[in-house]
């Protein structure tokens, strides 16, 4: 299948390796990507959707039509990414109003908006059309005798009926059963659908709070399980849950916080043997003690 | 609290549905939300109720609504579909447009050149990873021009203009 | 020769409790009821329940037949039901509903049990040998079962069955069964039957933690569980002997916590419905974990509004909070398991401004109804269509009565119902398929005659002793029947010994029978198994061979010699302990038996006319319902009009209906009946007699003079009246109104609210707290209770003065928004037209101060923690309803007891809710508490059909053993009269005697035990049988056995 790239901003600026992950594993199992050229913001939740529908519902539209224009569905892998742009297609998708507004501010730049396009998580495709099985019999190595714990993206998750697609969004499961597809133990733990917390205002304006917040579900992993890694599906939880515990070490004096974060495709373009300096190599906490495992 | 001055028809330009009227103060939203961890914290209930309630210069003086994670718990528990998540954004639309001083900076990086972030200059990093140059709007004027009119007709752009204009 | 008319046939789909209770009336008129449940048991829920509020017990066999109790049915129904009338069908299937009111065609399709439960003994020797075992459903998965097992544990019909899922086909079962009767090939059997009306009391599903989606998320640990499985936990006969373990470890769990609204109260989910019963469940549960695991055990309930909305419901939450359940005002969005695998939940706080993290070691969810797909599947079955809510169509005033002529709901079909209005809705189900075939060419079933005393009953006392030795299991086991037999035999009043095989088989029965037949004694024990079991069938043999039912016992020889009734490698020394007590027991009887007297049952003239006292529309319907039946009628109302409070005062209400206008037609129709007569401005002065032969003077107030009614039984409807109230500066100013007032004044246009700007309401004044709070000019103003009418009332006049006013703020200042039920839509619609609901708490009550004669109110916003002050163009205040105040002189003149609050106290709040404890006398209406219209229009309906059951013509036979009076040595001291629970004593000034109403007496002996004279006696249970059987125990006479 063929799908139309989303990159976001955020993975393509600052952690190219996901993007080069994803670029790799994908077309491995039958996943061709093209890219969205001239795509704007996706929009971010904290700028034009906090500020008026017509600027977000345009910015939505002008991502969409790149897509709809080559006759593609949209693949993302940022949460927020996802779920603005899935958020804001809703709203088009419903109401004829907005569309028509939409089309109208389109029409402008000689666009056009059917709604036709579908948004998809990387994640979602990875489960739903490629499939486990799949997976583990494309991988060349496996993360067996590793231990990892999941960090679901909560944008893929709520609300279940506009951005779900797993068969009970409050219990998730695509992520696990991905991650076990490459071999690894998945470990739960008390605070498994906790939200990393970086997302939004609430890390930039509270950050005292939000790192005990955060600190709150490390500290889970570290105490409940025996975790070499997290894997996530999300930009912002990769960042967020990588750079923060060094804050944290710093902060409390210790090098406690050392769990390697990864994106889900980073891990399986390792298992594919692609090169990890190319594909996993930007981090804070460094990922040697799970890659020279693999 | 001086109630005299509350607006009862206030929630109709801030989030003008009748979902939020709903809200039965369950504090469904409350207990889940990661924000509410905040300092303040965000305690959506309490916003529902300033809107319904039509506390203007209470709300116009809340910060905590940018607190929100978007994670959408709270849209995905309410019990009374109350879609609150839709309300913290309409909260900071409202906030936007009646106090430029709140309109997020984030929207003029978008508008000058297409994202939040510096996408696609990082070229040297990118060849080294084996990525191919991104073909991003800021790369492309023409294209960029034609965004920028377009968001030019959008109320929070055409109403500020003055924030992006070229120096 | 004319065609033999049918019987009057009901089929009642569903044995829960509502169902039964409809089955129960329907058979005392002698009608035949078709009994089905699609589980494998009957009781429904409440097989599961050990204790019920507000006694905190098992109270179920309350619901059985006061008269004639005798031949009703056996005594604990906990352990299930018989009836002669009723053909019980559990694991049965109703596959298709056709045909008209009054001809009905039904399919039912009776599961295969592989049992056959008429020939089992019940004594489950096929469990023990058993090898599967699977997650027991009764104990919610806490347990498990075998492939064959018992439904309901304490069940003793024999209802068990083969679980084919989960059985291997092994055999061991067919191999071990003493009886034979295990047949693994059977198969589902379909049959066609004719009824002339149709009971659905099949209830409704529940939310439940494996099935729905979103609840599922709940059940992040197995110390998360439903409200019924902790029923399960605390039982006594449940999972853990009645102590508080948690499912998961079984360790003592002192940490709990309620959540309540569990899939209720959801209209993202499509349930913006309240399951009304969960509140005073989580309560319940609450309180007894409190008093089953100890004062340390914490318990917390996360609510949103407490809804003790029903009589007394307010005084148990009272007694809630005494002994420490604390309550927290938040839905908690999620629990999460902590390592430590204690369970964990945030709330907020209000009040504080803070965030609260408590951790517990069990979380209980109050799980409520599912009630949409079970109302369509049954509109399917019965070819109609579910209305717009849903659920199945009733007539407009009648909650038991479909659209569909000759079909009639009960219990949880009408909204998850509390035990109390499922058993009136029972009844009142009962009462509308009987008045439909009262008007039908059917018959009902003529009682058997009650046998004529033989001569030889008055003979010498002679016993004949059977003895079943149940196959070859007792022949191994350590009783020696030969020594027994030959012990029994030396005994003077011991005519003949028959040891038989299996009296339980059809051949053991019919062998039992010939022998007895011939048998030239006059009174008779058998010693088998289970006398739960077999009593019916016993009592059965035991009539037809001639014995009076009073010279017949049966003794469970099996727990007699239970610890080695089936272990046949019993020491020698054991087997004669065995032997010996047996003896011992079968000895103490025939002593009793010696001395017991032929007892024989009256049967009572019944007059076949009723009273209703009140003309209000309970009284009204009451009184139709019995006329239309062809029962005589007085109706006695004090004023000079029919009507009662809702027909001056509610000309319509929020769901579209118009009392005014239906109370004005049933008037005519009360009017016009040839079988009621109207006595108007006539008050109830005295009254005596009892069921049957009541006599009541009533006073004509218009004509000054009395007049003396007889009647057979007596409804009592006298209604209640608005609250009245000083509190809120009431009084003071014409800008603050009651909901009454307010309600008057927008009918008729006095009350203009289209100018106003702010409309304040208060909820509950004066209602729901001590009464010693609320006191005015030194006047006990407070009700301790919930009226039950006012919020949804007051959020009826909200809407219409919205629709007046669109511009109007209107706020509705509540405590607990008592909108139970479907009626939660009304609060739902409420808030969408933008009233504005703020709580408040006894703690933070608003204030009210007048400037300038108008209203200024301040009361503490919850949410937002800060007090609000407004000027309102109107206050209202929603005072609630109070007793009528001649409620406590009916009482007196009927001997009738009225609670504090001034309302009738009723035979039992859950059992018998329209009964009183005086056989007899029914109450229905705002007379027993405040309710609805419709709610009322159900308890008419069930008194009505109480009154109908005696009246209807069938006889009523007293029970054999009931209290008398020793003429001789009664002193008249009268404290019987006084103590008698039943009122079943009275004393009779013309005669100086104490009069015993035969139908009333339970037999329960208080009398005898006030008596100081002796002068009070149980028939059947004098003191020279109660000493001989002592002494018998006492002496541990084994002449027969010592010869061995």
């Amino acid at each position: 299948m063929e799908l139309c790239l989303f990159l976001g901003c955020n993975t393509p600026a600052i952690r190219p390796d996901v993007e080069r992950a994803i670029r790799a594993s994908m077309p491995e199992l039958g996943v061709d990507l093209s890219d969205a050229e001239g795509y704007v913001c996706c929009p971010a939740f904290g700028a034009f959707p906090s500020t008026d529908d017509d600027s977000y519902l345009a910015s939505s539209g002008w991502n969409l039509s790149i897509a709809e224009a080559k006759g593609l569905d949209i693949m993302v892998q940022c949460g927020s990414c996802y779920s603005s742009l899935r958020m804001g297609r809703d709203h088009l998708a419903h109401d004829e109003t907005k569309l028509a507004r939409v089309n109208e501010l389109l029409e402008l730049t000689g666009r056009k908006l059917e709604c036709k396009t579908k948004v998809r998580h990387v994640s979602e495709i990875l489960y739903n059309e490629v499939g486990a099985q799949k997976i583990s019999q494309t991988i060349k190595k496996s993360l067996e005798g590793l231990h990892g714990v999941v960090q679901y993206p909560c944008h893929t998750l709520f609300p279940s009926e506009i951005v779900g697609f797993e068969e009970s969004p409050r219990q998730p499961k695509a992520l696990r059963i991905l991650t076990e597809a490459l071999g690894a133990t998945v470990d739960t733990y008390s605070r498994e659908l906790q939200c990393c917390g970086g997302a939004g205002g609430f890390s930039k304006s509270t950050p005292v709070e939000a790192t005990a917040f955060v600190k709150s579900k490390l500290d889970a992993i570290i105490e409940e399980t025996q975790a070499d890694f997290i894997v996530v599906s999300c930009i912002t939880c990769l960042m967020y849950l990588d750079n923060i515990q060094k804050k944290l070490n710093e902060a409390e004096g210790t090098d406690k916080y050392h769990i390697p974060v990864f994106d889900y495709n980073q891990l399986l373009a390792l298992c594919m043997g692609f090169d990890p300096k190319q594909v996993a190599s930007i981090c804070t906490v460094p990922r040697n003690s799970v890659i020279d495992r693999i | 609290m001086d109630f005299s001055e509350s607006d009862k028809d206030l929630w109709k330009a801030i989030y003008n549905t009748k979902d939020l009227l709903h809200c039965f103060n369950c504090s469904t939203c409350l207990s889940g939300c990661p924000a509410s961890h905040g300092n303040p914290p965000l305690l959506v209930r309490n916003l529902a109720r300033m809107v319904v309630y039509g506390l203007e210069d209470d709300l116009l003086d809340d910060d905590t609504a940018w607190a929100c994670v978007s994670c959408s718990r709270c849209e995905e528990m309410c019990p009374m579909d109350v879609k609150p998540f839709e309300m913290i954004l309409s909260i900071r639309k409202w906030q936007s447009a009646n106090d430029e001083t709140r309109v997020p900076p984030s929207i003029v990086e978008i508008y000058k050149r297409g994202y939040t972030q510096s996408v696609g200059t990082n070229t040297e990093l990118r060849e080294s990873l084996g990525l191919p140059e991104l073909q991003t709007i800021t790369k492309m004027p023409e294209m960029l021009k034609l965004y920028q009119e377009m968001l030019m007709k959008t109320p929070v752009v055409s109403e500020n203009d003055y924030m992006f204009s070229e120096e | 020769m004319a065609e033999k008319k049918p019987t009057g046939t009901i089929l009642v789909a569903g044995a829960g409790v509502s169902g039964i209770k409809a089955a129960i009336e329907l058979a005392e008129i002698g009608y035949k009821v078709l009994l089905t449940d699609a589980s494998p048991q009957i009781g429904g829920i409440l097989a599961k329940l050990d204790n019920q509020f507000p006694s905190d017990h098992c109270g179920m066999c309350r619901m059985l037949p006061m008269v004639g109790r005798e031949y009703a049915s056996q005594y604990c129904m906990r352990k299930g039901l018989y009836h002669e009338n009723i053909e019980i069908l559990p694991f049965t299937q109703v596959k298709s509903v056709e045909g008209d009111a009054g001809n009905f065609t039904i399919e039912l399709l009776q599961k295969a049990r592989y049992i056959d439960t008429d020939r089992c003994n019940g004594l489950g020797e096929c469990i023990s040998v058993c090898p599967v075992e699977v997650a027991d459903e009764f104990n919610h998965g806490l347990t498990q079962r075998k492939a064959v097992y018992k439904p309901v544990p304490h069940s003793t019909p024999q209802m068990l069955l083969v679980d084919m899922d989960a059985c291997t086909r092994c055999g061991e079962c067919v191999k071990v069964c003493p009886t034979n009767v295990i047949n693994l090939d059977a198969q589902d059997e379909t049959s066609n039957r004719q009824v002339h009306a149709v009971i659905l009391a099949s209830g409704v599903k529940l939310y439940n933690l494996r099935e729905f989606e979103d609840a599922k998320s709940w059940a992040v640990s197995p110390d998360v569980v439903s409200s019924l499985a902790f029923e399960r936990i605390i039982s006594g006969t449940g999972t853990f002997d009645g102590k508080i373990k948690r499912p998961s470890d079984g360790k003592i769990a002192k940490r709990l916590a309620w959540i309540q609204c569990m899939g209720s109260r959801n209209r993202r989910q499509n349930r913006d419905y309240c399951s009304s019963i969960c509140c005073m469940f989580a309560l319940k549960e609450a309180v007894l974990a409190k008093e089953k695991g100890g004062d340390d055990v914490e318990t917390t309930i996360f609510y949103m509004d407490m809804r003790t909305f029903g009589k007394d419901f307010y005084r148990y939450y009272e007694r809630a909070v005494d002994i420490g359940v604390k309550f927290v005002r938040c839905r908690v969005q999620a629990v999460m398991l902590n390592p430590d695998t204690s369970l964990s939940m945030r709330h907020y706080d209000s009040q504080d401004e803070e965030f609260i993290v408590a951790d517990y070691d069990m979380v209980v969810l109050a799980t409520g109804q599912i009630p949409y797909e079970t109302h369509k599947d049954l509109a399917d079955l019965l070819h109609i269509k579910v209305n717009a809510q849903g659920l199945l169509p009733t007539e407009t005033y009648d909650k038991v009565k479909l659209t569909k002529p000759g079909v009639f709901v009960c219990g949880s079909l009408m909204g998850l119902t509390d035990l109390s209005e499922a058993m009136s809705s029972g009844i009142a189900a009962a009462g509308q398929a009987s008045r439909l075939l009262a008007g039908l060419d059917v018959t009902i079933i003529e009682e058997e005659a009650v046998p004529e005393p033989r001569a030889k009953d008055r003979e010498d006392p002679l016993v004949s002793v059977v003895l079943c030795k149940c196959s070859d299991k007792v022949e191994k086991s350590s009783v020696d029947f030969g020594a027994l037999e030959k012990g029994l035999k030396k005994l003077m009043a011991v005519g003949e010994v028959n040891i038989i095989d299996m009296v339980c088989s059809d051949e053991g029965k019919e062998t039992v029978l010939d022998l007895l037949k011939k048998s030239k004694c006059n009174r008779l024990v058998i010693g088998a198994c289970h006398p739960f079991i077999y009593r019916n069938a016993l009592k059965n043999l035991a009539k037809k061979a001639g014995f009076a039912a009073s010279l017949f016992e049966i003794i469970d020889l099996s727990s007699i010699v239970h610890k080695g009734f089936f272990e046949p490698n019993r020491s020698e020394s054991g087997a004669k302990d065995q032997t010996r007590e047996a003896y011992n027991e079968l000895f103490a009887i025939i002593e009793n038996l010696k001395l017991k007297p032929a007892l024989h049952v009256e049967t009572l003239p019944i007059n076949q006319t009723a009273l209703v006292v009140g003309g209000g529309i309970a009284g009204m319907h009451a009184s139709f319902s019995l006329a239309q039946r062809g029962v005589q009628v007085h109706l006695v109302e004090r004023s000079d009009k029919l009507g009662g409070y809702a027909s001056t005062h509610v000309n319509h209400t929020i769901d579209g209906l118009e009392p005014v206008s239906m109370a004005k037609d049933l008037a005519i129709k009360i009017l016009e009946h040839k079988n009621i007569t109207l006595h108007k401005n006539c008050e109830v002065a005295a009254t005596q007699g009892s069921l049957g032969a009541f006599e009541t003077k009533i006073k004509d107030n218009e004509n000054q003079e009395n007049i003396y009614l007889q009647h057979g039984a007596a409804i009592i409807a006298t209604g209640g009246v608005e609250g009245k109230t000083a509190e809120y500066e009431y009084g003071n100013s014409d800008l603050i109104l009651t909901q009454a007032q307010l309600k008057t004044g927008l009918d008729t246009g006095e009350i203009d609210v289209s100018e106003a700007e702010t409309i304040v309401m208060i909820q509950c004044v004066g209602s729901r707290e001590k009464q010693e709070n609320v006191k005015q000019d030194g006047q006990k103003q407070g009700r301790e209770y919930c009226s039950r009418i006012c919020c949804v009332g007051a959020i009826a006049n909200a809407m219409t003065i919205r629709q007046k006013n669109p511009e109007a703020r209107i706020f509705i200042l509540y405590r607990d928004m008592m909108t139970y039920g479907f009626a939660e839509q009304y609060y739902t619609q409420a808030r969408e037209e933008g009233i504005i609901f703020v709580s408040y708490t006894l703690d933070t009550k608003p204030r009210v101060a007048l400037v300038d004669g108008k209203p200024v109110m301040t009361f503490l916003e919850p949410v937002l923690n800060s007090e609000i002050e407004i000027p309102a163009d109107f206050l209202i205040l929603s005072t609630g309803v109070d007793a009528e105040t001649s409620n406590r002189d009916i009482g007196k003149a009927f001997n009738l007891p009225v609670n504090q609050d001034g309302f009738f106290v009723e035979a039992d709040s859950k059992w018998r809710p329209v009964e009183f404890m005086k056989v007899g006398l029914y109450v229905a209406g705002t007379a027993h508490s405040p309710m609805t219209l419709k709610d009322a229009i159900l308890q008419a309906e069930a008194a009505a059909q109480k009154t109908y059951a005696y009246l209807s013509g069938r006889k009523i036979h007293t029970a054999h053993a009931i209290s008398r009076v020793h003429d001789a040595i009664c002193v008249r001291c009268q404290r019987c009269v006084d103590i008698c629970p039943y009122g079943a004593r009275s004393y009779d000034e013309v005669l100086d005697r104490i009069i015993v109403d035969g139908a009333t007496c339970q037999a329960c002996g208080m009398c005898g035990v006030a008596c100081q004279n002796n002068a009070a006696e149980i028939m059947g249970f004098s003191d020279k049988q109660i000493m001989a059987v002592i002494d018998a125990k006492m002496s541990k006479n084994t002449i027969g056995l010592a010869a061995q």
